[in-house]
């Protein structure tokens, strides 16, 4: 049985994003920003292509760590399918009950239907550790278009294909027919099903944004000045300089084997407290085994560059590592992906 | 197997539950699992490695035509009824009737670029009333044939399917040709929703059978 066609998995080009989870605030500006341009549909309520999620935490969908896919070591992993419940969110609210159905002063507003058991952000600010070491931090999560996507090697009618200018993963919706063998191979479980539509869809990295030189809303929104967008190959890109350069910004799961593309900066955590609650600058608050188990054995390096170069701008030197991280200039998260959707006449 | 003449309105002949259909003679057609090692993707074939394909052993087969419209029926046991994705972990149950479009087609890869198929799809979440068809050139290659001219209704009815396919039996364009003078070839597939079956994975009849029009 040969292929007719031959798979469009690879691309010349790549963009990418690195999020800096010292400076993520969870806000979900980025998750808003996408809901309310991307999946504000019927069937896409329950749809976050990007989401916030406190770690350390069960994620979305719930456990997606262990629904399998990806790759161990060059080997298509077997992956499962998350049930709606483990997505949870998109709930009915008796709304029209409460606010025009006359019984506002009678009936609190509360969802329809069965009980919630996850969402999107269910477990927020939960975090791990004891009081006064408690810790957490927040990491963003969206597609992403790996350079060896398996959702692509995973569709048997090449529906899905990488784009050959910027890498971008997309789906050709006249071609799906949702069987979903990409959400089942998605080691990330970023892949969602329009129940509606019969397709499949994921984060299209605001593609017809990109094309206008407007970096994807998630990015562009955040209020914390926390993530670059960029060519992977732009040397001089600040994208590229703490990915290449710096190895400061790594992949989440590198062991699932796909090359994602979206980056993070290790988060560096407070120092731990003693008992009497002077400082321990010996024992990092977030434990580096569980920073590994996420990104990881480069971790270590990436936190002792940032460390290093924190202290630098500690002393009153200059770091031009601290400088990037800073972003003392906005636009420069995004050059040449700067330009004002506003200024855009959309069709 | 014989498509035999009945004096029925079209509507009756796509009805499933109509009590003509009873006089129709049946023919039992076995199933078999797609190849799993001959699935088209990797992570198909590491996700299915332990999982048995190929629920439902066989399918109850019945054809009729009225002059104008050939209908075929199809009957199997199922204990589920999955009429749509469920708790997202399931799908629609579905059934199929393939032809080749023009001589021998290879059944298992749903045809090839040189001898396509022409394939009606029904699925439990379509439509009521509402079939498709499709035309196949190998794995993978379904696409919308260039004019929809087939109907499906179904129910589920004591834990059986019974879906009836009906198309007019002259057409136009990309489609299977029946003839008096010269037998149809068709095959038959089925997919369990409860079982996660859909696209490649179903049983199906492994071997062309023979549609002759009485």
């Amino acid at each position: 049985m040969a292929k007719t066609k031959q798979k469009k998995d690879t691309a010349p080009r790549q963009v990418a994003m690195v999020f800096d989870l010292n400076k993520c605030i969870g806000c979900q500006t980025c998750s808003v920003a996408c809901k309310t341009l991307w999946t504000n549909e019927d069937s896409t309520d329950y749809q976050w292509w990007c989401t916030v999620n406190t770690q350390p935490g069960r994620g979305h969908p719930r456990d997606y760590e262990a629904m399998g896919g990806g790759y161990r070591d060059g080997v298509p992993q077997p992956g499962r399918l998350p049930a709606r419940r483990e997505w949870g969110g998109g709930w009915d609210f008796n709304y029209d009950e409460v606010l025009y159905g006359g019984k506002g002063n009678s009936t609190f507003l509360q969802h329809v239907g069965d009980e919630p058991e996850w969402g999107p952000n269910w477990d927020e600010d939960q975090g791990a550790g004891e009081y006064p070491n408690a810790y957490y931090f927040y990491l963003p999560r969206l597609c992403n278009h790996c350079t060896k996507p398996a959702c692509v090697d995973a569709c048997p009618r090449d529906a899905m294909y990488k784009r050959s200018e910027d890498g971008i993963v997309l789906r050709d919706e006249t071609r799906c027919r949702g069987y979903q063998f990409c959400a089942e191979a998605c080691p990330y479980k970023k892949v969602y099903f329009n129940f509606l539509r019969n397709v499949s869809q994921q984060c299209i990295m605001c593609f017809p944004r990109v094309e206008q030189n407007v970096a994807p809303a998630c990015a562009r929104q955040c209020p914390g000045r926390a993530v670059w967008f960029g060519m992977l190959d732009d040397a001089e890109g600040p994208v590229s300089q703490l990915v290449n350069k710096w190895k400061v910004a790594l992949p989440l799961h590198p062991e699932y084997g796909t090359d994602a593309n979206i980056f993070y900066i290790p988060p560096v955590g407070p120092a731990r407290l003693h008992e009497d609650h002077s400082f321990d600058e010996e024992t990092p608050r977030i434990p580096r085994e569980y920073l590994e188990s996420l990104f990881g054995p480069k971790v270590n390096a990436a936190l002792d560059t940032l460390t290093t170069e924190m202290a630098k701008t500690k002393n009153g030197r200059k770091s031009k590592l601290m400088d990037t991280l800073i972003a003392y200039w906005w636009k420069d998260m995004f050059k040449p992906y700067d330009r004002d959707p506003a200024e855009i006449k959309w069709k | 197997m014989k498509v035999v003449k009945l004096r029925l309105a079209n509507r009756t002949l796509l009805d499933p539950a109509a009590a003509q259909w009873k006089k129709v003679a049946a023919e039992q057609v076995v199933l078999g699992a797609t190849p799993l090692h001959k699935q088209p993707s990797g992570h198909v074939r590491a996700a299915w490695a332990g999982k048995a394909i190929g629920s439902v052993r066989s399918v109850k087969v019945q054809a009729a035509h009225n002059g104008d419209n050939i209908a075929i029926r199809l009957e199997w046991l199922d204990d589920s009824k999955d009429l749509d994705h469920g708790d997202g972990t399931v799908f629609p149950d579905a059934a199929g009737v393939l032809f080749p479009l023009k001589g021998e087609a290879e059944l298992e890869s749903m045809g090839s670029p040189e001898a396509p198929v022409n394939a009606w799809f029904w699925r439990a979440n379509l439509p009521e009333g509402e079939a498709q068809e499709l035309i196949a050139k190998g794995v993978g290659t379904l696409e919308p044939a260039p004019k929809r001219q087939t109907e499906a209704r179904s129910r589920w009815y004591r834990g059986r399917w019974q879906v009836v396919f009906s198309r007019p039996l002259s057409v136009r364009g990309d489609a299977v040709r029946f003839s008096a003078r010269k037998a149809a070839k068709v095959a038959f597939a089925v997919w369990e929703g409860s079982s996660q079956e859909r696209g490649g994975l179903k049983s199906f009849s492994k071997v062309w059978q023979e549609l002759s029009i009485q």
